[in-house]
């Protein structure tokens, strides 16, 4: 038999043998996030020829930075929807990057809605209707992002962002930051931002009072002029009793000049 | 005539055959070095190292990319580049190092210096396997020296901004400033990332172990080259591919089979890729990492017995 066909037969028999290690490893190197999981099947379908030979060559990681590159143009030429597209196939790449997934948040949510609030190029009709769909795209984005990474501290503050500054919903910003109380990276202005939106969601004030009482009652550290502003609106809302009341200045309303007495000059000068 | 043997004169000493002098060893060691010193000279010969340059560069150009993204995504973007180009050079260079080098001795007839020479086939493969994981070795640290120090330059700078401007806003406390510093630092440069460098070498290693098995029975340098890439190319998809014919062909027999021949027959270099998780800041796992390089060793001795086996017999 020539030697080749031997070698042949060799190789077969190692293949069998090493089959069912690798496939035991390759399973343990995914479940420690070392090795990525086979990409979507909407991914293969999206992706041009040479980032497909890519992703099969293993430049999975290359491809989806040279495709983060391409996204940088498409906000350069502010082609949202080719941003968007391509951070799909980002994001099936290498779902367990948060960098991706904050990106696309921040593009879509951000830049893309601010666009369409300043681009007069589009009726008013039109630019409200894709302000509210990117807004919404955003949010959709955030929990597929949420479904890969669940203990994520950054997309959750992405998409409190997008709650607070572009569908001024306080009560979903609210809900946002509380959940990020307590995960891994949360930061922690976290527990501060929770209780301000909550003060501002309607029915929630004595919920929001409490809470931020709690805070106040930690100590100097947490007296920062937010906290107290939020603490004195909600003591005026739900009317707390005078002596109850937190001594702190309203930080918004002009210091009270001590009284000069009448007999003192501009200048200290004291007319007997 | 007389058909006795001429009598022997004491005074000219008889000349004893070489075989029944100092016996040769089976194996030696020191003649797998002598190969492999060899072969790193004749790599170093053909100006490889001159790919460093432009890995540099490649990297230097990443690293000033002028994109709106935070300094941990940018720093994270630099080590992505970096370490898959890294990945690129280091399996590239062991496929075409390893299949010139068979062709190269034969070609300038030094292989037969070597084999009259009292030096085993399996000592002349080694040497040649060792030389080229040699220059690979060297060259993976003399990249991940560039990459370190354009990593640790960014990282320097995008910290002492950071700083600066958190500072400079006052509205920040030192944890917070502490917090958004560790982020930075995060995706920096981290010991961790000496176990990528070492995956990469791994993978290299197997692709030249499988490189030198197709140089033994190929006919020309540019065929083992071609083999070799594509072999390359099916071993890290076949896995990925697999789940998608499958699929598409709604399990048919005939690509369940195919897809078997090939797992069998192709090594998987796709779980050799665990420098991704590495790179993208994921703990590493040593136990792991240990078999890893079980799986290597593992696959360089029996590419090393195959090539032997079809190597040993071979007339040049």
């Amino acid at each position: 038999m020539p030697r080749l066909v031997l070698a042949v037969i060799a190789l077969a028999v190692f293949g069998v043998l090493r089959a069912p290690l690798e496939e035991d490893l390759r399973e343990r190197l995914v479940a420690a996030n070392l090795l990525l999981p086979p990409p979507g099947q909407g991914a293969f379908e999206q992706m041009s020829q040479s980032a497909l030979m890519g992703t099969l060559g293993g430049l999975r990681s290359l491809v989806a930075t040279f495709l983060t590159l391409n996204a940088f143009e498409h906000f350069s030429t502010k082609s949202w929807d080719d941003l968007r597209a391509n951070y799909l196939i980002i994001t099936n790449l290498e779902p367990r990057d948060e960098s991706h997934w904050v990106a696309v948040i921040w593009h879509i949510g951000i830049n893309a809605t601010a666009n369409m609030e300043t681009d007069l190029r589009l009726p008013a009709f039109e630019r409200e209707r894709r302000f509210k769909e990117y807004a919404f795209q955003a949010i959709d984005l955030a929990e597929r992002g949420l479904a890969q990474l669940p203990d994520s501290a950054a997309i959750r503050l992405q998409l409190a962002e997008v709650y607070r500054e572009k569908l001024k919903d306080d009560c979903a910003t609210a809900r946002v930051y509380g959940e990020i109380i307590g995960l891994p990276e949360a930061p922690s202005y976290a527990r501060r931002f929770y209780g301000y939106f909550m003060a501002r969601c309607p029915g929630r004030e004595e919920e929001a009072y409490e809470y931020l009482m709690d805070l106040y009652r930690e100590g100097e550290r947490q007296h920062l002029p937010t906290l107290i502003k939020e603490i004195k609106n909600l003591e005026e809302k739900l009317a707390i009793p005078s002596p109850q009341r937190i001594p702190d200045a309203d930080p918004d309303r002009p210091q009270k000049m001590p009284k000069t007495p009448a007999n003192v000059l501009p200048g200290g000068i004291v007319v007997p | 005539m007389s058909d006795d043997p001429p009598p022997s004169t004491e005074a000219t000493p008889r000349r004893t055959p070489r075989a029944a002098g100092k016996a040769v060893p089976i194996f030696s060691l020191g003649r797998v070095a002598t190969i492999a010193a060899s072969t790193v000279t004749q790599l170093v010969r053909m100006k490889t190292f001159y790919f460093l340059l432009a890995f540099a560069l490649v990297v230097v150009a990443v690293g000033n990319f002028n994109i709106p993204a935070t300094p941990a995504k940018e720093l994270s973007m630099i080590k992505k580049v970096a370490f898959g180009t890294m990945d690129i050079f280091a399996w590239l260079f062991a496929i075409v190092a390893t299949a010139l080098l068979i062709p190269k001795d034969v070609e300038d007839r030094t292989l037969y210096t070597i084999l009259s020479k009292p030096v085993r086939r399996v000592e002349y493969l080694l040497g040649k396997l060792c030389g080229v994981l040699g220059v690979i070795a060297v060259s993976l640290v003399a990249m991940y020296a560039i990459c370190a120090l354009v990593i640790y330059s960014r990282e320097s700078l995008f910290v002492s901004a950071e700083y600066e401007a958190m500072v400079a806003s006052a509205q920040y406390t030192a944890a917070e400033i502490e917090e958004q510093l560790s982020l930075i630092q995060q995706q920096g440069l981290r010991a961790e990332l000496g176990i990528a460098v070492l995956a990469s070498f791994f993978k290299a290693a197997v692709v030249a172990a499988v490189t030198i098995f197709l140089s033994t029975f190929a006919s020309s340098s540019l065929f083992t080259i071609i083999v070799s890439i594509l072999l390359f190319l099916i071993g890290h998809a076949h896995h990925m591919a697999s789940s998608f014919w499958l699929h598409e062909s709604e399990n048919n027999m005939a690509v369940q089979m195919l897809v078997k021949v090939i797992k069998i027959l192709i090594p998987n270099y796709q779980l050799f890729s665990f420098s991704e998780g590495i790179v993208q800041g994921e703990a590493v796992v040593a136990a792991l990492v240990w078999q890893m390089g079980g799986l290597t060793a593992g696959y360089l001795v029996v590419f090393l017995l195959l090539s032997l086996l079809v190597f040993v017999d071979k007339e040049f």
